[in-house]
C-alpha cells in the first residue's frame, strides 16, 4: 500500500521509491533493497504497476514504476479498508466518555 | 566505480526465470546499487567505502534469488530449457575447446525443442527406430554370444578337436588306440586328452536319477585349462581299470545333490551301483563334455589293451604356443597316415583333422545366423529409408522457418549440423528403446534356440551389445539424416519466401523421397520373399512322414548298470519282465525297444551279402543297424511290407534273424527277394542272419534326410545294456510318464527311467533349427512390412496434403470423387509396383543366400516369389487407400480458401 501510494501522484524507479519511504517515515521505517525488490516485482506480476526503462538526458537508464488502472483501484480500496481500521481503532483507544 | 550489472549477474543465480526477464532483474538491481554507491560517494565517502557501502545493501543473495523466484513465478522457463542451459553453462565455464561441445549442447536443446512440439511424428520416429535398433541388437546378442565369445575356458582359442577322417566317412570318432599313439607321436600339442560322454545313477535320497557325466582322461582338466574349485582332480594312475574309483563333480551336483557340503571331498558315493571315492569339485560354470554334465570320472582305457576297431572317443588338445591350428593339421595328418600305413587292417586309408573347437561347436549354426543377421539388418535399412522419409516431409514443411534462419545469417554447415543433432537425438532415443527391446526379447530368444543352436544358453545383452547398439544408432542417424539436412539447406531461400508462406516440394525432394519409398518397399520384398521361402520350406519338412506315427508314443531309457547286471541273461531277463509289465499295463497298446533313438544320430554298420564276396575292403555296403524288441515296429506303427516282423520266437538260442526296410531291399537286392538271404553284419565274425521280413522307410537321420536302408537284429540276439523304451498309449503318451517310471522302479528300484519324452516332442526338437530361422525372418518380414505401409502412407497422406488444393479446384470442375481416388491411389501404387518389381530382381539376385537353409523348395520357387508380390501389394491398396479416402472429402470451398 505505501509503494502504492509513492506512486500515485508520479512514477518512480526503486531507489526513489526506498529512499522516500525512509524519508518519510523520517527514518522509522527502512525497506532493504532485498525486501523492497520482490515486492515490486510482485506488485508489477499482479498487474498493480508496471516499469518502464526511462532514459533521461544525461542520466543513466532506470526502471521507472507507475501505476496502473488496476493499481489505482487497488489503492483506493487499501486506503478505505486502512482508514476504517484506524478509525476503529482510535475510536476504541479514544479516552472520551467511557 | 565496479561494473554492477556484471556484479549483480555473478552473484544472483536465476536460471529458473527467462532470460529476457532475467536480465531486467540483473539491470534494475544493478541500477540500484549503483544509485547507493552514487549517494555514498556524495555524501563524501571514498570510493572503496562507497562500494561497500553499496555491496552492504544485499548481503544474502540467495535469499533474494529465492524471495524474486517466488514473486516472479510467472516467468519461469520449461524445465527441459533450463537442464540444457546448466549443460551449457557448464561447458562453456571451462576452456575454449568446449566451446563446439557447447554449441553442440544449443543444437541439442534445440533439437529437443522441436521434436517435443511434434510429438507424433517423434513418436513415429522412435518407434520405428526403436524397432529396428532393437531388433538388430537381439540378433547382434545371439551372434556375439554364440559366434563372437571365446568358449568359456582360459585360452580357448588354443582348444582343437582332432578327428579321425576316412574318406568314405568322413569325419568321424577316434579309436583309442590311435589316440595314444597320437599322444605319444605330436610335437604340436601341450595337452591331449580324450572323452566319451557318460552318464551313471545317483541316488542322493530323491530316488535313483540318471545323470549326465564325462569319462576323461586324466589329464582333460589340464588341456581345458581348468583347476577344481575344491579338492583336486584325477592322476595318471587312476586312470588305469580297477584303480579308477575317483569321481570329480560338477558344482551344481554339488550344490543341488549334495547340498554344498564341503566333507563330501573323501566320501564314498555310489554312482550306477559302484563305490567312487569324491576327490574334487570343479568351478561354477564348467562344463564339458555337455552343458548338463554332472561328474567326470577316468576314462580308465589301458594304452596296452585299447583297441582300433572301435572308434567312439573325441580327442581334445591344446595348442602349444605359437603352433597354428594349420602346423597342427598337417603333422595329425602325418601321424595319421604313418598309422595307417603300419595298421592297414583297421586304420586303411585313414587320416586325422584338426579343428578349433570353437568351430567345431558353432560352425555349422554359422550360416544360419549370418542370414538372419543380414535379415535383420535389412530392417534397420528400411527403417532408416522410413523416418529419413518422415524426416524429408518435416523439411519441407520447415523450409520456411530454415530459409529465414539462413537469411538471418546461419550458415549452411550450421543449418546441416543442426538437422543431423535433430536426427541424432531421434536415433539416440530409438537406440535406447531399441536396446530395452533387445533385452526383453532375450529370454524368449533363449527359449526359442534351446536345444536347436549351440551355446544358446550363453546368449546375454553385455557391453559388446550395448556398444554395437550405440554404434547402430549414430551411424543410422547420419544415414537417415543426411539426405534431409542437405534437402533442407539447399532450399533457395527466395523461392520459398516468395510463395507466400506456403511450403512447397521441390522436384528434388519429390525425388528423393519416392526413391527412398522405393528401396523401402524392395528391401521388404526382399525379406518377405526369403520369408515365404523359410515358410513353405518348414512346411514341406514337417510335412514330411518320418516313416512312423510319433504321435501317440511315449520314449524313455533305461540303462543297465554293469555292477548289477554284469552278464547278457540278467540285462536280457531285466528287459523282457519290462516288456511284459508294460504291455500288462491299462492303456498300452504296443511297448518296445531300440538301442538308439530315432532323430538322434546313426549306427550305421557295413556288412556283407551271402554269396557275395567282398572283392575289396573298402567299397563293402553299410546301413543303418537297429537293434529291436519284439513290439518295437508295431509300438511306431511302422508298416510290415513283406514276411513277418521280429517276434517272441526269435530268442538268443534261435537262429539269426533279421529284418530290412523298404529302401534296403531296393538297394541291395534290386531285382531279387531279399527274404530268406543272408547278411553278415559288422566284422564278419557273427555268422549270418536271415531276412525275415521287409518293413517300410523310416527316415532315422532326421525330416530332411533321405530314409536310408536300414537293417533291424532282435536285441536278443545282440544285446545292449541301455535301450530306448518305445511305448504306443491309447489316450496323451505323456500321461504316461509315472507309470512307465512306477514300472521300472517296481522291477528294479535302483533303476530310474530317464529322458521321459513324447516322441513328438522329439521329432519336433529335430528341425528347431528351421523353426527358429523361419520364426524370426517371419518376424523380421512382418516387421518390414508394416515399416513399408507406414513409410506408403507417409508419403501417399502427405501428397494428398500438399495437393488439397489442386484436388479441390478439381472437384470444383466436376471431378468425381472416385477419380480423384484412383489419381492418389493411382501415385502410390506406382511407387510400391516399382519397388515390387526392384525387389523381387534383387531377391532373385540374393536367392542363393538362403538356399543352404532350404529344403524341398527351391530358391526360385514361383509360388513364395507370387504370394509375396500379391501381399506386399494388397498392404500397399490400404495404405494408400487410407489418404485417398480423405483426398475424395475435400471440400472443394474450403480447400480453394485456403489459398
Amino acid at each position: 500500500m505505501l509503494v502504492l501510494a509513492l506512486l500515485e501522484s508520479r512514477a518512480r524507479h526503486g531507489y526513489e521509491i526506498g529512499k522516500m519511504i525512509e524519508a518519510r517515515s523520517g527514518g522509522r521505517l527502512t525497506f532493504a533493497l532485498p525486501t523492497l525488490y520482490p515486492m515490486l516485482l510482485r506488485l508489477e506480476n499482479r498487474g498493480l504497476i508496471k516499469g518502464r526503462w526511462v532514459e533521461k538526458a544525461g542520466e543513466r537508464a532506470r526502471c521507472f514504476y507507475r501505476l496502473t488502472p488496476d493499481g489505482r483501484r487497488a489503492l483506493a480500496a487499501h486506503r478505505k479498508t486502512w482508514q476504517e481500521y484506524v478509525r476503529t481503532i482510535n475510536e476504541i483507544l479514544s479516552p472520551g466518555d467511557a | 566505480m565496479r561494473n554492477w550489472p556484471d556484479y549483480v549477474r555473478a552473484q544472483l543465480a536465476l536460471p529458473e526465470l527467462t532470460p529476457e526477464r532475467e536480465s531486467r532483474i540483473v539491470r534494475e538491481l544493478a541500477a540500484q546499487l549503483e544509485d547507493f554507491y552514487r549517494d555514498a560517494r556524495d555524501r563524501g565517502l571514498d570510493d572503496e567505502a562507497a562500494d561497500a557501502f553499496a555491496r552492504a545493501q544485499i548481503r544474502d543473495w540467495a535469499g533474494l534469488a529465492r524471495s524474486v523466484r517466488a514473486a516472479d513465478a510467472a516467468h519461469t522457463r520449461p524445465r527441459l530449457d533450463r537442464l540444457t542451459d546448466t549443460l551449457v553453462t557448464h561447458a562453456s565455464s571451462r576452456t575454449g575447446v568446449s566451446l563446439m561441445f557447447a554449441d553442440l549442447l544449443t543444437d541439442l536443446r534445440f533439437a529437443l525443442r522441436q521434436l517435443a512440439k511434434t510429438p507424433g511424428f517423434t513418436l513415429v520416429a522412435v518407434l520405428t527406430l526403436a524397432f529396428g535398433i532393437g531388433a538388430t541388437s537381439a540378433i547382434f546378442s545371439v551372434v556375439n554370444s554364440v559366434l563372437l565369445q571365446p568358449l568359456p575356458f582360459p585360452d580357448a582359442g588354443a582348444l582343437v578337436r582332432v578327428h579321425e577322417m576316412s574318406p568314405r566317412f568322413g569325419r568321424f570318432s577316434v579309436a583309442p588306440a590311435n589316440f595314444f599313439d597320437w599322444r605319444a607321436q605330436n610335437t604340436v600339442f601341450s595337452n591331449i586328452g580324450m572323452y566319451s560322454a557318460a552318464s551313471g545313477t545317483f541316488d542322493t535320497g530323491g530316488g535313483p536319477e540318471r545323470v549326465t557325466g564325462g569319462a576323461v582322461t586324466w589329464d582333460v582338466f589340464s588341456v581345458l585349462g581348468v583347476e577344481p574349485a575344491l579338492g583336486r582332480t584325477f592322476r595318471a594312475e587312476e586312470d588305469m581299470p580297477g584303480n579308477n574309483g575317483v569321481i570329480v563333480l560338477s558344482h551344481s551336483a554339488w550344490q543341488n545333490r549334495f547340498g554344498a557340503d564341503p566333507n563330501v571331498l573323501g566320501r564314498t558315493i555310489s554312482v550306477s551301483g559302484r563305490p567312487v571315492e569324491v576327490i574334487g569339485i570343479m568351478p561354477q560354470g564348467f562344463y564339458f563334455p555337455t552343458r548338463d554334465a554332472e561328474f567326470w570320472q577316468p576314462i580308465a582305457i589301458d594304452p596296452a589293451t585299447a583297441t582300433r576297431g572301435g572308434h567312439y572317443v573325441g580327442v581334445i588338445a591344446r595348442l602349444k604356443p605359437g603352433v597354428t591350428v594349420g602346423a597342427a593339421h598337417t603333422e595329425m595328418t602325418a601321424i595319421a597316415e604313418r598309422l595307417a600305413l603300419e595298421y592297414p587292417n583297421n586304420n586303411r586309408d585313414e587320416s586325422a583333422e584338426v579343428v578349433r573347437l570353437h568351430d567345431q561347436i558353432v560352425g555349422p549354426i554359422r550360416p544360419m545366423l549370418m542370414t538372419l543377421f543380414a535379415a535383420v539388418f535389412v530392417v534397420v535399412l528400411i527403417a532408416c529409408a522410413n523416418v529419413a522419409n518422415l524426416l524429408l516431409v518435416r523439411a519441407s514443411v520447415r523450409e520456411k522457418e530454415v530459409a529465414i534462419r539462413a537469411a538471418m545469417g546461419a550458415g549452411r554447415r550450421r543449418l546441416v549440423r543442426q538437422m543431423l543433432t535433430e536426427s541424432l537425438v531421434l536415433a539416440c532415443a530409438g537406440g535406447a528403446l531399441g536396446v530395452l527391446l533387445a533385452h526383453l526379447a532375450i529370454t524368449p530368444l533363449q527359449t526359442l534356440s534351446a536345444g536347436s543352436i549351440p551355446r544358446a544358453a550363453d546368449i546375454t545383452l553385455d557391453g559388446r551389445v550395448v556398444l554395437f547398439a550405440l554404434a547402430l544408432s549414430l551411424i543410422t542417424g547420419i544415414v537417415f539424416g543426411l539426405a534431409p539436412s542437405w534437402q533442407a539447406s539447399r532450399a533457395g531461400l527466395g523461392a520459398v519466401l516468395k510463395e507466400g508462406g506456403r511450403s512447397s516440394s521441390t522436384g528434388g525432394s519429390r525425388w528423393i523421397r519416392n526413391s527412398l519409398l522405393v528401396a523401402e518397399v524392395a528391401l521388404s520384398i526382399v525379406l518377405l520373399v526369403g520369408a515365404a521361402l523359410l515358410l513353405r520350406s518348414f512346411s514341406r519338412l514337417t510335412g514330411v512322414y518320418p516313416g512312423f506315427d510319433a504321435d501317440p508314443v511315449l520314449t524313455f531309457a533305461v540303462s543297465l548298470p554293469s555292477a548289477t547286471y554284469p552278464d547278457e541273461p540278467d540285462q536280457q531277463a531285466f528287459f523282457n519282465r519290462l516288456l511284459t509289465d508294460l504291455n500288462a499295463a491299462p492303456g498300452v497298446q504296443a511297448a518296445g525297444m531300440v538301442q538308439t533313438m530315432p532323430m538322434r544320430g546313426g549306427y550305421v554298420l557295413s556288412f556283407e551279402i551271402e554269396g557275395r564276396p567282398i572283392v575289396d575292403e573298402g567299397t563293402d555296403p553299410s546301413a543303418n543297424h537297429r537293434v529291436v524288441s519284439p513290439g518295437y515296429f508295431e509300438a511306431l506303427s511302422i508298416p510290415l511290407v513283406r514276411g513277418r516282423y521280429i517276434g517272441h520266437q526269435d530268442t538268443a538260442e534261435a537262429p539269426m534273424t533279421a529284418v530290412v526296410d523298404q529302401a534296403f531291399a531296393d538297394r541291395f537286392f534290386p531285382n531279387e527277394d531279399p527274404i530268406g538271404r543272408g547278411i553278415d553284419i559288422g566284422n564278419g565274425t557273427d555268422g549270418f542272419y536271415r531276412i525275415v521280413g521287409i518293413v517300410g522307410n523310416v527316415h532315422y537321420a532326421g525330416l530332411d534326410a533321405n530314409a536310408s536302408p536300414t537293417m533291424y537284429v532282435p536285441f536278443t540276439q545282440e544285446v545292449f545294456s541301455a535301450m530306448r523304451v518305445m511305448v504306443k498309449t491309447a489316450g496323451d503318451p505323456r500321461a504316461f510318464a509315472n507309470t512307465a517310471r512306477q514300472i521300472v522302479r517296481n522291477i528294479d528300484p535302483a533303476l530310474p527311467a530317464y529322458a521321459i519324452d513324447p516322441l513328438a516332442d522329439v521329432v519336433s526338437e529335430s528341425v528347431g533349427q528351421q523353426r527358429f530361422a523361419m520364426l524370426l525372418l517371419g518376424v523380421f518380414a512382418g516387421v518390414a512390412l508394416f515399416l513399408a505401409a507406414v513409410g506408403l502412407y507417409g508419403v501417399v497422406s502427405y501428397t494428398v496434403s500438399q495437393r488439397t488444393q489442386e484436388i479441390g479446384l478439381r472437384m470444383a470442375i466436376g471431378a468425381a470423387p472416385s477419380a480423384v481416388m484412383r489419381m492418389v491411389v493411382g501415385g502410390g501404387m506406382k511407387l510400391a509396383l516399382i519397388g515390387v518389381v526392384v525387389g523381387i530382381a534383387a531377391a532373385l539376385g540374393l536367392a542363393n543366400l538362403v538356399a543352404s537353409l532350404l529344403f524341398g523348395v527351391t530358391p526360385f520357387d514361383p509360388a513364395s516369389y507370387v504370394l509375396t508380390t500379391l501381399v506386399l501389394l494388397a498392404v500397399a491398396i490400404v495404405a494408400c487407400v487410407v489418404p485417398a479416402r480423405r483426398a475424395m472429402r475435400v471440400d472443394p470451398i474450403i480447400a480453394m480458401r485456403q489459398q
